[in-house]
């Protein structure tokens, strides 16, 4: 295992860490962060399986290349989290306009 | 280029779902061509279906780029199943939000919408490429994202935002489970996953134990098994009534056929001598005891908690979580007994092609009460029995259909869970079957006695008369619910069928028309 690898793989148990906690809260709005930190963590762990010992996958390099498709994966998974998280970013304001706060107690307070 | 026809559902709904935007300015010209394409989209798929019929699978290679390499689009008697149940629920649901919806809301983005989530979840019928299959879940997910927010009031609002965090979660851990699989087997086409598994030594496949467990976890988010039913009911109860009938009667179906497909067809062709702790079997035996948990749970809190809800959806929403349950039950089954594989997944099938029908009649039936009394509350409904025969008659067939009476389709559908359960001497399985169908008997009951029973209250003796279209939708689908039930010979042809991709010989044919069948 490189060097990469194992900074990589501590940096993606602190990301999934952060998200995790993040999305657990009662703030709305860091609900939201902690959804993008665990997307965005995801993508790097794609990344890394592709392997990333090898130079960039272009005709002619030569050497070993590392896998281009994962990062064809991460490149839709990322537009597609964009368009997600756009969504989610106009329901939370939509949520706070229509209760008037974005703390989820005092909303389910108000609901039921 | 006789398999060009497998995309073509896809691409009608997407031609469609543009052209709707296009023409928002034009409301007539909109709904014209929503109805129009979702008539055209039905053709296609039932076109589709007679190439299909009785064992077919056709394969399509999307831009000729050869499998594994390119996406694979694979039309077989499972994907067909699912689609024609799609077709036949699709064009009722859309006639009735025509008439349901007010304009303004159906020139902005209610068709488009709808045709999205037909996008989404015929793309996921018909794709055999993990990845694809994500952005097809997406796509789904997107289009019932705002078919939930639709109405945008404080409770909509509320349960879209739910949704979607729930859902992007999921997303994550999907994609941690396609690219795990990725890494782990080097392919994302499910025909060469299956027979890389399938020559791969056990410890080679272990890793892909916990990595496919996870993708069920999300399966079961899509499917709104317990314990990831949380969405299910504030969604429901948000969405506008002909939304809430389609993401009951197919957006659900995707999660459970992801389960079938991949599990099923996938998974289990792994080496048959894997063994984890005390099981043994290929990789689907540890499904088994998950499956039912889920299951078991989905089939008793979806009951119970169906049995005192105020409003009709409310009651309508925790019975599709039960219900979801009993369509799962045979495949824990099955998972357990590799005999039983085209049985379970036959008797699954059958179970959600009546859940497909009889819960979206029965949301159709909400919705025309709510429209028509301005409420849909349990304690202010009486009498409407009285006051529309044929409204009641409707809800009675859908109501029933649940149950299980014959010669609904509810009939055969618990006869061969039971079935299922009892050929694979799963006791338990089989007491909670029972415990299951009592619950239905129970909310079902309540809301006949509550809403349909009884002296007419003054909401209801004071409210309008029922939309003449709308009445028929709801009684064209109580009609498809009584013919799957008195022609059901062929229908169980065909989801025995669907079920054999399920076995060995079924699986290799799978393989064989994705990798060899080469390009069309």
């Amino acid at each position: 295992m490189s060097d990469a690898e194992v900074v990589l793989a501590l940096a993606l148990g602190v990301l999934f860490t952060a998200g995790t906690f993040l999305v657990l809260r009662r703030d709305l709005v860091r609900v939201v962060f902690g959804v993008l930190v665990l997307s965005q963590a995801t993508n790097v762990y794609l990344v890394t399986m592709g392997g990333i010992g090898g130079v960039a996958p272009i005709l002619g390099h030569g050497g070993t290349i590392t896998d281009p498709l994962v990062q064809a994966l991460v490149l839709t998974a990322v537009v597609i989290g964009f368009a997600t998280t756009a969504l989610l970013l106009v329901l939370v304001y939509r949520t706070y306009q229509e209760h008037g706060s974005i703390d989820l107690d005092d909303i389910q307070g108000a609901v039921r | 280029m006789t398999t060009n026809l497998v995309i073509a559902p896809v691409l009608v709904a997407l031609v469609t779902a543009i052209t709707c935007i296009l023409v928002r300015f034009a409301p007539r010209v909109q709904r014209t061509c929503s109805l129009v394409g979702v008539v055209a989209y039905s053709a296609t798929t039932f076109a589709l279906l007679a190439r299909v019929w009785p064992a077919n699978t056709l394969a399509y290679q999307v831009g000729n780029w050869r499998a594994p390499y390119g996406i694979t689009l694979v039309a077989d008697p499972l994907s067909g199943f699912m689609l024609t149940m799609t077709a036949v629920v699709a064009p009722l649901t859309l006639v009735y939000s025509v008439r349901h919806l007010k304009a303004p809301g159906q020139r902005v983005s209610y068709h488009t919408l709808f045709h999205f989530l037909l996008v989404g979840s015929t793309g996921a019928f018909l794709t055999g490429d993990l990845f694809n299959l994500f952005v097809w879940f997406e796509v789904t997910l997107m289009a019932s994202y705002g078919l939930v927010a639709f109405y945008s009031g404080r409770d909509g609002t509320l349960a879209a935002t739910r949704y979607v965090v729930l859902n992007l979660v999921g997303s994550s851990l999907m994609l941690l489970a396609v690219g795990g699989l990725y890494g782990v087997t080097g392919t994302l086409n499910m025909a060469d996953m299956a027979r890389w598994l399938a020559a791969a030594s056990p410890a080679e496949a272990t890793p892909v134990l916990g990595l496919s467990l996870l993708l069920l976890a999300v399966f079961g988010l899509k499917a709104g098994l317990v314990p990831f039913q949380w969405w299910v009911p504030s969604a429901y109860a948000a969405a506008p009534a002909p939304a809430a009938a389609m993401l009951a009667g197919v957006a659900k179906k995707v999660g459970v056929y992801a389960v079938i497909r991949v599990g099923f067809v996938v998974f289990a062709a792994a080496d048959p001598t894997f063994t984890l702790g005390g099981l043994a079997g290929d990789l689907l035996a540890a499904y088994g005891p998950v499956l039912f948990a889920l299951a078991g749970a989905s089939i008793l809190v979806g009951g119970l908690a169906a049995l005192d809800r105020p409003t009709f959806e409310e009651t309508l929403a925790y019975s599709s979580i039960g219900q979801v349950g009993f369509i799962v039950l045979p495949l824990a089954v099955a998972a357990a007994v590799p005999d039983l594989r085209t049985v379970g997944v036959a008797a699954a099938l059958v179970y959600a092609l009546n859940h497909a029908l009889a819960k979206p009649l029965l949301f159709l039936v909400g919705g025309l009460v709510e429209d028509a009394a301005g409420t849909t509350e349990l304690d202010v409904l009486g009498g409407l029995a009285g006051r529309s025969p044929t409204l009641a008659g409707a809800f009675l067939v859908g109501g029933l259909s649940l149950v299980g009476i014959p010669p609904l389709a509810g009939f055969f559908g618990k006869l061969l869970v039971f079935r299922a359960a009892a050929l694979g001497d799963a006791t338990v399985a089989l007491a909670v079957a029972v415990a299951g169908a009592v619950l239905t008997i129970a909310y079902v009951s309540r809301t006949w006695n509550r809403a349909f029973w009884g002296e007419r209250t003054d909401v209801v003796a004071s409210m309008g008369a029922l939309d003449p279209v709308r009445l028929a939708v709801v009684v064209a689908l109580a009609g498809c619910i009584v013919a799957v039930g008195v022609g059901f010979g062929p229908v169980y042809g065909f989801a025995e069928a669907a079920g054999h991709v399920a076995t060995g010989p079924g699986r290799d044919a799978y393989v064989r028309a994705v990798l060899g069948g080469g390009v069309a």
